[in-house]
């Protein structure tokens, strides 16, 4: 199945180090891809190249086969893209009813809501929720969006099991909803219970980890453990 | 640019930072021409453009610190758009305070 984006050969220096180096991963329609490695691997930076917010200097974005000439945010969003980094994003100080007025009439992001269960907070401030009901928020916002593609850096990075448990949840049903799913972690474990398809990354270099539910971790990097 | 950006709480609070910054400015303005004797309220067009470019860039600023610029790009707005209604705003504020002057 053709990849709906990806990032192939991507060289990226970031304050003279060499961050990614030919580093390659893809997004295939209806699959949950994780891309795993430990901090500062680089995943954050392969993210941040994909939609444009930094530059590679090495290496094309592709969207359903074409290359990207000037990848950004607003520009691949209009294509179909859900970006969710690895910080808050949404306005602190509008409700969750607020930021779903601003997708416009024709967005379900009530029905969102519901599936992730945070309608319970629905008229409370952003700023005002707790970290899991946050992150939760900005899913249903994505889930709302109806993307082809979800880009997510540590969708469940400091949540508590049953938050986790409500993310993993938004990843499938976007990926039974026929988006194509990549999302960075480093919980090997969350890993292997969630992604389809797997890319591990050490040091700026990828690579495709072919059934990596049944191969132990240190099959999983080039270098690991050190 | 469409009506539900511009009627949007989030679009309201940027408004609301931008006057303030205008405010800020006419201020400065003002207090300048008072400096060097010269029409106080009188309309500048290059000062009034310098004055609007600071004001949109630290409102940009802010926009960026908050990481709000990911929210507006997955709505598929980017900085630039989603702030563009901004400049006039500026214009008609400054006219209406040089014509009252």
């Amino acid at each position: 199945m053709t990849a709906v984006l990806a990032g192939d050969s991507i060289d990226c220096s970031l304050g003279g180090r060499q961050i990614l180096r030919a580093a390659y991963v893809d997004a295939i329609p209806g699959k949950i891809t994780a891309l795993v490695g430990r901090s500062g691997a680089g995943k954050t930076t392969l993210f941040n190249v994909l939609v444009g917010r930094c530059h590679s200097n090495g290496g094309q974005v592709r969207w359903q086969g074409e290359r990207v000439a000037r990848p950004s945010l607003p520009i691949l969003a209009r294509r179909g893209l859900f970006y969710h980094p690895d910080r808050p994003w949404l306005a602190l100080h509008l409700t969750l009813a607020e930021h779903g007025a601003l997708l416009g009439s024709g967005r379900d992001w009530r029905g969102a809501a519901e599936t992730l269960s945070a309608t319970n907070w629905m008229d409370r401030r952003v700023g005002s929720l707790s970290g899991g009901e946050l992150r939760l928020t900005e899913l249903a916002l994505g889930l709302a969006l109806a993307p082809t593609v979800a880009l997510l850096d540590e969708p469940f990075r400091g949540l508590e099991p049953l938050h986790r448990e409500q993310v993993a949840t938004a990843l499938r049903v976007l990926a039974e909803r026929g988006a194509a799913v990549l999302y960075a972690d480093h919980d090997v474990e969350a890993v292997r219970r969630t992604a389809d398809r797997l890319f591990s990354i050490e040091a700026g270099v990828t690579r495709l980890v072919e059934g990596f539910r049944d191969r132990p971790l240190r099959e999983w990097y080039h270098e690991w453990p050190r | 640019m469409s009506l539900v950006w511009l009627r949007s709480r989030l679009f309201r609070s940027y408004l609301r930072a931008f006057i303030l910054l205008w405010l800020i400015a006419k201020i400065a303005m003002v207090a300048g021409a008072v400096l060097y004797r010269t029409p106080p309220f009188a309309f500048h067009p290059f000062g009034e453009a310098v004055a609007c470019a600071v004001e949109l860039w630290l409102i940009g600023l802010f926009v960026r610190r908050s990481h709000e610029d990911i929210l507006l790009g997955n709505l598929g707005w980017s900085l630039g758009t989603a702030l563009a209604p901004l400049p006039a705003v500026h214009l008609a504020l400054s006219l209406v305070v040089s014509l009252l002057g």
